[in-house]
């Protein structure tokens, strides 16, 4: 099933975000309610739609409470975001809300309205300089590889039903000799959503619905997935 | 002859590394305003003062003994030294008598020795008799006892505490600043004086019936009138008289005020560069630090992550309220234009500055700032925000070594939210080092027990850590698989476990922020028990 997502706000963070999103595999819609910025958007081949945000028959219209999976506001104005989460999150108890913010403590606000993932921009920016004063190699890394230049990424990789990797023990994984990969963390649904960083502390049996973190090139990330997929234990 | 010895000791105290070395630490301990010699010698000669003028206090009513003597002596020995120290300090004797050698070498004439003495006699003449230069003397003089009956100079030993504290100074800046107006009140008062006085004489001389015997009691009267200190002990008798001394005494007032108003519109002019002195003053003592361009939402992060991380670093910014902020949270600020070199020069680019951030909200400033910093100091290390992605190219010729897009990274996290939010999850927490895990580097050094060891053998699982990858130079790894080109090192991602770690390798490990120094002091120590 395709995803249906909805962008609020055309401006810079909205392309970045855009530019990285799988525009084959989701149904991305760009919304605004000034019809210059739509213009551009449509310039760059995103489908738009112009409405007025505060009118909750319009949001309904796009499909909020019906079809949207996520939705992020990537307005300017704080209060526009707060706003917006505010009534996404009146109308749909479960689509996934992600906020930019632009001022440290509306944060909080956002939040308390509803949103799911909070991106304060000038915090991740101050903290990444931070790291690259403090921790240059570690840095440059993350920067070349993850985010961008190099092939090396980031994957989750969610364990199937049947799955022969279910009852296996996370120490047992051997994915960096197998695989050529590191794992980085697992979530065990068992103990919730929360992510443990592999740091040997626990060791975490495997079942259907967990998710590992992996880090790797591309070509192995995909064999990997392909792995699982394939591999289920035969009934 | 003597001209000849005389050049050839200027030449040989020229190359001295020793007299050179000396005179160093001299200027360090007596005049250099930066050192911490000298704030050590100052408090020192204060309390020395203090200690020779109690003494003098006591000695008014009280027998000193011998003891008393020896205190004495050994103060005025200090003094004398001091005197003679900042005597040979205020001009280079040597270079003086090189410079004229050189000249008449140059113009083929013969060396006289009677113009460069006549210079070097005029420099130490002049330092002589400078204020402060006096001061030393007078306090030194009247120990000498042929000249006992100047005791009473013994008084300028206190003055000589004004050489070291800059009170002083600040005040006499702060007067000379407002010279003009000063002058002006001063004429006026002496004016306002005369006048009163000989009007106060007129109405108030014996014969009128008043108590005033002669003009020099007139002008005692009007100063202690007109200052509205009154002691009363002289009183205007006549009607004349106490009409003048009314007017006197609301003129009085008003000069009063006048002065009062005058003084302290000067201070609050100076207020602004006293403080941004003492900035400058606490920024000397810092050994790399760090500054930081610019105290937007950015800069405030990064500073409150360095003030975390007890790192030094001084804030540069031209908005008042930014200002303000850092100084409320206790941080080192300048007020200033980063475009100008000036500010930069100020915030000691060119001294023990590792790093320079240019995070302002402006590419146009930051490619400015970057570019003029790397101009005045080669070897900082300059990271710069690029708000536009077009600019990041002109960032790095500019001279950046790293560049930040905040756009960028925050669009980035809100792209993979939709994939893959757990790998967004972990992402952000290491790089906002949320959960205390950390990605860290631990360097292989000469001898430890990593040197020469292979991957495999090493378990990092006993130390709660998984290990990521290694950062090498070496040319001894480039037939690995997963080599990643970094800059001008290569990053081997997930090495197999054949691979030979050699000293200058770095380990990049994933863990707690324990298991992670555990490990490093296990190496340290295991350098030092080889």
């Amino acid at each position: 099933m395709r995803k249906n997502i909805l962008v609020f706000g055309f401006n810079r963070i909205s392309v970045e975000a855009l530019q990285r999103m799988d525009g084959d595999a989701l149904d991305i819609t760009v919304v605004d309610h000034d019809k210059e910025r739509l213009q551009l958007a449509a310039e760059h081949g995103f489908h738009t739609v112009c409405i007025d945000y505060r009118n909750d028959d319009d949001l309904k219209s796009l499909g909020i409470g019906s079809q949207v999976d996520t939705l992020f506001c990537f307005f300017q104005e704080d209060s526009e975001n707060v706003f917006l989460t505010l009534s996404a999150r009146a109308l749909d108890p479960d689509v996934k809300i992600i906020a930019i913010v632009e001022e440290g403590e509306s944060g909080e606000k956002l939040v308390a309205a509803g949103a799911n993932k909070i991106i304060d921009t000038y915090q991740i920016c101050g903290r990444k300089i931070f790291e690259l004063v403090k921790k240059p190699e570690i840095t440059q890394i993350i920067d070349q590889t993850v985010f961008g230049r190099h092939d090396l990424h980031i994957a989750e990789v969610c364990i199937p039903e049947h799955s022969k990797l279910e009852d296996t023990y996370s120490s047992h994984l051997g994915l960096n000799q197998r695989f050529n990969l590191v794992l980085i963390g697992i979530v065990d649904k068992e103990l919730g959503d929360d992510l443990f960083f592999t740091t040997g502390e626990r060791d975490h049996l495997l079942n259907a619905g967990d998710i590992l973190v992996i880090l790797g090139t591309s070509r192995e990330i995909r064999a990997f997935k392909n792995d699982v997929a394939k591999n289920l234990v035969e009934n | 002859m003597i001209a000849r010895i005389s050049v050839v000791s200027a030449y040989y105290l020229k190359n001295s590394r020793r007299y050179q070395c000396c005179k160093r630490f001299v200027y360090d301990l007596l005049e250099n305003p930066n050192s911490r010699l000298k704030s050590w010698f100052d408090l020192f000669m204060i309390c020395l003062v203090i200690v020779s003028v109690s003494m003098l206090v006591y000695q008014v009513e009280n027998q000193t003994g011998v003891w008393g003597d020896y205190l004495e002596h050994a103060v005025v020995s200090v003094f004398i030294a001091e005197y003679l120290m900042r005597l040979w300090l205020c001009s280079d004797t040597h270079l003086i008598l090189i410079r004229h050698y050189e000249k008449s070498e140059y113009l083929n004439i013969s060396f006289q020795l009677s113009a460069p003495l006549k210079e070097i006699a005029g420099k130490k003449f002049a330092y002589i008799f400078s204020p402060f230069a006096i001061i030393d003397l007078l306090a030194i003089l009247p120990s000498y006892r042929p000249l006992r009956i100047l005791r009473v100079f013994l008084i300028f030993r206190l003055f000589k505490l004004f050489r070291y504290s800059n009170s002083i100074k600040v005040f006499s800046d702060v007067l000379a600043s407002k010279r003009f107006e000063l002058i002006t009140l001063l004429v006026f008062l002496g004016f306002l004086i005369f006048i009163s006085s000989i009007a106060i004489y007129l109405f108030e001389n014996p014969i009128a019936g008043g108590n005033i015997t002669d003009l020099y009691d007139a002008v005692y009267w009007s100063i202690v009138t007109i200052s509205t200190v009154g002691y009363g002990d002289i009183t205007p008798q006549t009607f004349g008289g106490r009409l003048v001394t009314l007017v006197l005494i609301l003129t009085g007032l008003g000069v009063l005020a006048f002065f009062t108003s005058i003084i302290v519109a000067a201070f609050n002019d100076k207020m602004h560069s006293l403080r941004e002195n003492r900035t400058y003053a606490e920024l000397d003592r810092y050994h790399r630090f760090i500054i930081i361009c610019g105290y937007g939402r950015v800069g405030q992060e990064i500073a409150a992550q360095l003030l975390q991380d007890k790192q030094k670093f001084v804030v540069i910014d031209q908005d008042d309220a930014h200002i303000e902020t850092a100084k409320r949270q206790g941080i080192l600020a300048i007020q200033g234009n980063v475009t100008q070199n000036e500010t930069l020069l100020n915030a000691g680019i060119n001294r023990e500055a590792s790093t320079v951030l240019c995070v302002t909200g402006n590419d146009v400033t930051n490619v400015y700032v970057t570019l003029s910093s790397r101009h005045l100091n080669a070897d900082v290390t300059i990271i710069s925000r690029a708000n536009r992605h077009d600019n990041v190219k002109k960032l790095h010729q500019a001279g950046a070594d790293h560049v930040i897009e905040p756009f960028a990274i925050a669009g980035l996290l809100a792209a993979e939210y939709i994939g893959q939010p757990v790998a967004f999850e972990a992402l952000t927490g290491i790089l906002q080092e949320q959960k205390d895990i950390l990605l860290e580097t631990i360097s292989v050094t000469e001898k430890c027990m990593l040197q020469n060891q292979e991957i495999g053998a090493i378990d990092f699982l006993a130390y709660k850590l998984t290990l990521v990858g290694v950062i090498s130079t070496h040319a001894l790894h480039q037939h690995h698989k997963n080599r990643f080109q970094i800059k001008k090192q290569h990053f081997y991602f997930n090495p197999d476990s054949h691979f030979h770690l050699q000293s200058g390798d770095m380990l990049i490990v994933l863990g707690r922020e324990y298991s992670i120094s555990h490990l490093r002091d296990q190496v340290e120590q295991s350098k030092l028990m080889h």
